[in-house]
Order: structure tokens, then C-alpha cells, then sequence
């Protein structure tokens, strides 16, 4: 596809703008398909996949697809894997409520700084060896649990385990070299939340094993130790996996990655500049820990509380919790779909009142499973409070390519920061002191995601409004164009660096929703022949 | 749709995994009928290892009669308010069924008129505590009517402490330690054989 005015491929001939964000396939002649190539699925010129054929294990691209969820899986799983064995942790190692506290925290804090350093290890030795490095290196962290006896060396541990969910930038990163622009939205989503289903996963198989350990005769405190050699033989099997089943890109060769000149290398202090300089960034910033945040959260106390509050037994508890990481299976590709649903008749406004109403549920149904005192009320109320947030959690990602074009990486790099630091605040504040017992812990963390959903209200995009405000009135400011090409200076215009923005802003007039056929065409866009 | 009819049955499964509903009995309506003693060795008690001599009977200053309900008792091993501090799932409340201060059982049995004695080695799932013994006497329902305990009201005189097992063992670190090395051993390994694969290439 070409720059040129009347060029073949720069008109927007036949292009409804109701294309979803999140296509299961791209058509020709939207992206030509390259009929050289021999490859199991359609490919485009760089030879990415252009469908997204879920069943298949077909290499690279499907290969990849299932490889990189499962590490990400993987992750999830040892990360979380105290959570439910929690009652049998704290007599062995005699920790106290804050310590407990302190270790879900330490759980989730390692992984904001761990994820900014492997976005430049991608770049450094692409991501196969990226995800492959990480999942091998924190193998040892997840197996020293059997060396632990302290609320010190506890916390730790669970420290350096949580450096492994830095995975999902590897996973997102392998993706995006293996499948079409068009679709990565869907293929990113599908990935993301299949990954987080690992903490769901981990409160059935941890009780479980544990179950089986106590069965074949070992003593409680012993039988938990043990239990960690699964989610660390499980890094070791995934690893391997990754290094003789995976290839970097879909041609298999790193170097070309590396020697391709033709992508306009952007310089980062301006990349960030421009995010950190726009105030959505920091609202989404913060509802993502509200949404993301709280899920992380939840995975780490949920098993407890069912445990204690209503006397189960711990693999019932382990049931119990994990439901709610499960959810992400449906759940948060559903937020996704809902907030496409909405884009197509009410545009980006339907999205913004989408993810309002997705997450404000979410807490609302939070507050409702702290105060649950049976324990059928509390299930239904706990199932509910999971799909809010885990839809909310997709929604965001239907919202956040348009808040920039230009620092989209950094945006959405700074927002998952934001969930892990959500996650880490609430369980701060509310389960790691005595002065909340853990249910009311839970119902103060849904009064806040109510009140730190709130501010969704403020984002406004001037060419196609906010939850409250119409689309600015102003004849170039109600542009799609004026909007995307102000990250750029007038030196870089000149250069034309920014007409990736303003390819992105032509496509991005969908999010008008039905209004778009009634845009006026904006000058220097059709061509002068057809 | 069958969707809503399912999830309704897994509750009302899930419903019977919690404790049914007993009508409540309190602590404090229970009468401190019963004398409690328990001996050991007077220093930190080994789990696994150390043993506890429990005995107990009826406070003959009591008027006959007074243990015709009492048909078993069960003796437990409690945690002394020290070891109560902020640890939510050791919790003290009036509530019998909901009350989590005894959590070990230390033997039961049918009740006798005259004063008994058990011997009792400190399970390995004990946890690193303080604790006291106390005993309740239970009726032909198993419903609590009275208890005794070695330490007074206030539970603060006849403590004891227990230090727990570790939980580690010399196998499990070793076999920690072997996979551990294996992990890193065998990336590396890939890692520069790929790297030699690829100067060889290059060549």
C-alpha cells in the first residue's frame, strides 16, 4: 500500500467504517495477501497472518499464538499458587494478617518494573528468547519455595515469582510479529485474558496436588512445599517448548527483524512526552488498577476468605476461587465485543459508557459479595463482581488505541503498569491490617472501584465526544486528522513522519458510530482519479 | 434456558459443602464445671516429638447430679490470646459453631464419673503457639453443656509453647536445587548453541 494520493491502495473506496476493532480475519483487498508465500494460513506482505484460526497448532502462526498464551498461563499459575494454600502457609511459616498482606503486594509490585525491561529485551533477543529467558530464569525462584521458614523469606520469594508476569509484554510483543494490524486487537485480547485465566486455574490445581501430596502420606507442612514443584516443573516444560517449537517470525530468521530500515525509528523522549502529557493516559491508568488491579487482588484473597468466612474445606474454597479467574475465558473478550457493539452505534461515546457501566457493576457487585452472609449469596455475587471487572478489563484495551497513535506502545505499557499498582494499593489499604477484617476489606475495595471509575467521565476526544459532552462544534477541530497529527511537530510534518497517524485517523472514523455517513470528507483525502 | 436452572443447582450443591446451621450455642452460657490439668516437660515442646498429659473430671464441689447430661468429652488444644493477635482465623467469638480458638483435637471419648487421663503426642501440623487445654462435655446430641480448662478466665496462667516442625527436608532441598540448575543450565545451552549455530552460518 502506498502513500501517493490516487495511488492504488490509499483510497477508502468501499470501506464502510464499521470494521470491527476486534476482526476474526481481514479481507482482500483491505490487506492484499502475498500468493507467494506457503503458509498454512493467508499471510499479508510481511507474511503475517491474516486469519486467526483458533484450533489449529499450525506453525508459526498458530504455534505461537498457543505457545505464548501458555507461558503467559504458566505465570499466572506460579505466581498465584500461595494464594490458595495460604491456610496451610501461615501456620507453617506463623505469619501474621499483615504479612500475608504484605506478601500479595510484593506479588504483584515485582512484575511493573520487570515488564518495562522486557519490552527492550524483545527488542534486544526478540521474544522467543525473551519469554524463553524469563520463564527459565524464575524456574529457581518458584522451586526455593521449599527452602522458605520466615514471613521475610515468604515475602521474598513471592516477590521474585511475580517478576515471571512479564511474560505478557513477550506475548504481546511475539503476537504482533505473527498476525495482521487488523486483527491483533482480538488475537492481543484472546491472549491476555486466556493468560489470566492462570489465576484461576491455580486455586483448583494447587488444593488439588496438595490434596493428592497429603494422600500419599507427607505432613501438612511438607505437602505444600512439594505442591511448588508442579508450577515450577510446568516453567521448565514451557520453556523448552518455547526454544524448539517457536521461531520469531513467521520467515523464522531474527536478524532481517533487526536489519529492516524502513520502519521510521521514533525518537522515545518524544514517544513519552506525548503520553505522559495527555491527561487520558492517566485516567485509564488508574481505572485499569480498578479493573485489572482488583482482579489481581481478588485472586490473591478470595480462596482464604472462603475458607475462613464459611468454613469450607480448602479444595472447596479452591473451587470457589477459581470460578472467578476462569471467567476471564469469556469474560473479558466479551468486554472487548461489547464495546465494538457499542462503537458501531453510539461510537466511542457507547465505548466510554461501556467500560463506565462494565466496571461501576463490577464494584457494585464487589461491595454485594463483602457483605454477602450466606454462602450462595456470596458465589453469585462473587461470579457477578468477576464479570464486571474482567469485561471491564477488555473494554479498556477497545478504548486505548485511540487515545494515541504515536506512544500507543508506551500507553499501553504505562497502563498495565497502572493494573499491577492498583492491585498492590487495595491490597495495601484493605487486606493486609487488622482493622478491616477481610469482608469488609472487600466491600471498601468496591466503594472505590466505584469512586475510581468515576473519572472516565472527564475523557473527552474533540472529534467524538465524551460521556456527557457532544463532539466539538469547531470545524478543524472535530477532525479525526487535527486530533492524531497534533503528537507531531511542524518539522516533523514536513518530513511526513506523521502519515501513519493520518492512515490511522481515516480508519479510525468509525468510532462516530453511525454518524460517519454523514461526515463531511475531509480535503486531500479522495483521489483526483478514480 | 438451561443456564440459569445449572447455576442455581451448583449453588444449591455448593450450599452443602458449608457448615449446616446449628442453633447457637454460646460460650458464655456454658458452666465451668469440669477440673483440666495438663503436664510436660517444662520448656519449649517439640511437635512430633514432645507429649502432653492430659486430666481431667468433674470439680467435686459440685452438687451430684450435675454431669447427668454429660455423655462424651472431647479435649482440645486452644490458642492463648498472644497467639490470637492479628491472625483473624484464630479468632475468639461467643458463638460456639463459629468460634476458631481450638482447633486441635487431643482425644474424645465417652464420660466418666471418675477423673481420666490421656497421653498425647503433639501432631506435626501443629503450628509455632501458645496454647492452654480445654475440655467440653458434650451431651447425647453432641451439643456442648460444659467445659474446664488448665489456664483461668483471663487465660493467662498455665501457658504453654509449642514450636512447630519446619516442613523442610534435606531431599526436597536438594531436589530444589537440581531442577533449579537444570533450568538454567539448559537455556544457556540452547542459547549458545543456537549462537554457534548462527556464527557458523555466518561464515
Amino acid at each position: 500500500m502506498s502513500d501517493i494520493e490516487g495511488s492504488p491502495g490509499s483510497s477508502m473506496h468501499g470501506v464502510t467504517g464499521r470494521e470491527l476493532t476486534f476482526a476474526l480475519s481481514v479481507a482482500s483487498p483491505i490487506v492484499p495477501t502475498d500468493t507467494t508465500a506457503n503458509f498454512d494460513l493467508p499471510v499479508d506482505s510481511e507474511h503475517k497472518a491474516k486469519v486467526f484460526k483458533l484450533f489449529s497448532f499450525a506453525n508459526p502462526h498458530m504455534r505461537t499464538f498457543h505457545l505464548s498464551w501458555i507461558s503467559f498461563f504458566t505465570c499466572f499459575v506460579s505466581t498465584f499458587a500461595a494464594a490458595p494454600l495460604v491456610p496451610i502457609i501461615r501456620d507453617n511459616l506463623n505469619l501474621k494478617k499483615q504479612d500475608i498482606g504484605n506478601a500479595g503486594v510484593a506479588s504483584v509490585s515485582g512484575s511493573i518494573f520487570s515488564r518495562l525491561v522486557m519490552g527492550a529485551v524483545c527488542d534486544l533477543l526478540g521474544p522467543r528468547y525473551g519469554c524463553a529467558f524469563l520463564i527459565m530464569l524464575s524456574a529457581p525462584t518458584v522451586f526455593s519455595m521449599s527452602f522458605v521458614k520466615d514471613a521475610g523469606g515468604y515475602i521474598a520469594v513471592r516477590f521474585m515469582i511475580g517478576f515471571s508476569l512479564a511474560t505478557f509484554v513477550s506475548c504481546q510483543y511475539w503476537m504482533s510479529t505473527m498476525f495482521n494490524s487488523k486483527i491483533i486487537g482480538l488475537v492481543n485480547g484472546t491472549a491476555a485474558g486466556w493468560g489470566n485465566m492462570g489465576g484461576g486455574a491455580t486455586q483448583l490445581i494447587m488444593p488439588l496436588v496438595y490434596d493428592i501430596i497429603r494422600r500419599v502420606g507427607a505432613t501438612p507442612f511438607t505437602a505444600w512445599r512439594i505442591a511448588f514443584f508442579i508450577p515450577g516443573w510446568l516453567h521448565i516444560i514451557m520453556g523448552i517448548l518455547v526454544l524448539t517449537l517457536g521461531q520469531d517470525l513467521p520467515d523464522g530468521n531474527l536478524s532481517s527483524l533487526q536489519k529492516k530500515g524502513n520502519v521510521a525509528k521514533d525518537k522515545f523522549g518524544k514517544v513519552l512526552w506525548y503520553a505522559v502529557t495527555n491527561y487520558r493516559t492517566w485516567v485509564f491508568v488508574l481505572l485499569y488498577g480498578y479493573s485489572m488491579g482488583v482482579e489481581l487482588s481478588t485472586d490473591n484473597v478470595i480462596a482464604e476468605y472462603f475458607y475462613d468466612r464459611f468454613n469450607l474445606k480448602l479444595h472447596t474454597a479452591g473451587i470457589i476461587a477459581a470460578t472467578f479467574g476462569m471467567a476471564n475465558l469469556v469474560a473479558r473478550p466479551f468486554g472487548g465485543y461489547a464495546s465494538d457493539k457499542a462503537a458501531q452505534l453510539f461510537g466511542m461515546r457507547g465505548r466510554l459508557w461501556v467500560l463506565w457501566i462494565l466496571q461501576t457493576a463490577g464494584g457494585a457487585f464487589c461491595i454485594w459479595l463483602g457483605r454477602a452472609n450466606s454462602l450462595p449469596i456470596a458465589i453469585l455475587a462473587m461470579i457477578l463482581f468477576s464479570i464486571g471487572a474482567q469485561a471491564a478489563c477488555g473494554a479498556t484495551f477497545g478504548i486505548i488505541p485511540f487515545i494515541s497513535r504515536r506512544s500507543l506502545g508506551i500507553i499501553s505499557g504505562l497502563t498495565g503498569a497502572g493494573g499491577n499498582f492498583g492491585s498492590g494499593l487495595t491490597q495495601l489499604i484493605f487486606f493486609s491490617t487488622s482493622r478491616f477484617s477481610t469482608a469488609a476489606g472487600l466491600t471498601w475495595m468496591g466503594v472505590m472501584i466505584v469512586a475510581c471509575t468515576l473519572p472516565v467521565s472527564l475523557v473527552h476526544f474533540p472529534q467524538w465526544g465524551s460521556m456527557f459532552l457532544p463532539p466539538s462544534k469547531d470545524i478543524t477541530m472535530s477532525t479525526e486528522e487535527h486530533y492524531y497529527s497534533s503528537e507531531w511537530n511542524e518539522d516533523e510534518k514536513k518530513k511526513g513522519m506523521h502519515s501513519a497517524s493520518l492512515k490511522f485517523a481515516e480508519n479510525s472514523r468509525s468510532e462516530r458510530g453511525k454518524r460517519v455517513a454523514s461526515t463531511p470528507t475531509p480535503p486531500n483525502t479522495t483521489p483526483t482519479h478514480v | 434456558m438451561a443456564a440459569p436452572r445449572l447455576l442455581l443447582g451448583f449453588l444449591v450443591v455448593l450450599a452443602c459443602f458449608s457448615e449446616t446451621c446449628f442453633a447457637a450455642i454460646s460460650f458464655s452460657s456454658l458452666r465451668r464445671t469440669l477440673v483440666v490439668t495438663a503436664s510436660h516437660p517444662q520448656r519449649l515442646l517439640k511437635a512430633g516429638e514432645d507429649k502432653i498429659i492430659v486430666t481431667w473430671g468433674l470439680n467435686q464441689t459440685f452438687p451430684a447430679g450435675t454431669d447427668s447430661a454429660y455423655k462424651t468429652i472431647k479435649v482440645q488444644l486452644c490458642y492463648a490470646p498472644i497467639s490470637q493477635v492479628d491472625r483473624a482465623w484464630r479468632k475468639t467469638v461467643d458463638n460456639l459453631s463459629k468460634d476458631k480458638t481450638c482447633q486441635f483435637k487431643i482425644v474424645k471419648g465417652p464420660y466418666t464419673t471418675t477423673n481420666q487421663t490421656s497421653e498425647w503426642t503433639i501432631e506435626r501440623d501443629v503450628p509455632t503457639a501458645t496454647y492452654f487445654v480445654r475440655a467440653y462435655a458434650l451431651d447425647a446430641k453432641d451439643n456442648e453443656v460444659a467445659y474446664g480448662q488448665n489456664t483461668d478466665a483471663k487465660k493467662t496462667t498455665n501457658l504453654f509453647e509449642i514450636q512447630a516442625i519446619t516442613g523442610r527436608h534435606v531431599s526436597l532441598d536438594i531436589a530444589s536445587v537440581c531442577f533449579s540448575a537444570f533450568s538454567i543450565v539448559a537455556l544457556m545451552g540452547f542459547f549458545l548453541a543456537e549462537k554457534r549455530k548462527g556464527s557458523k552460518a555466518q561464515q
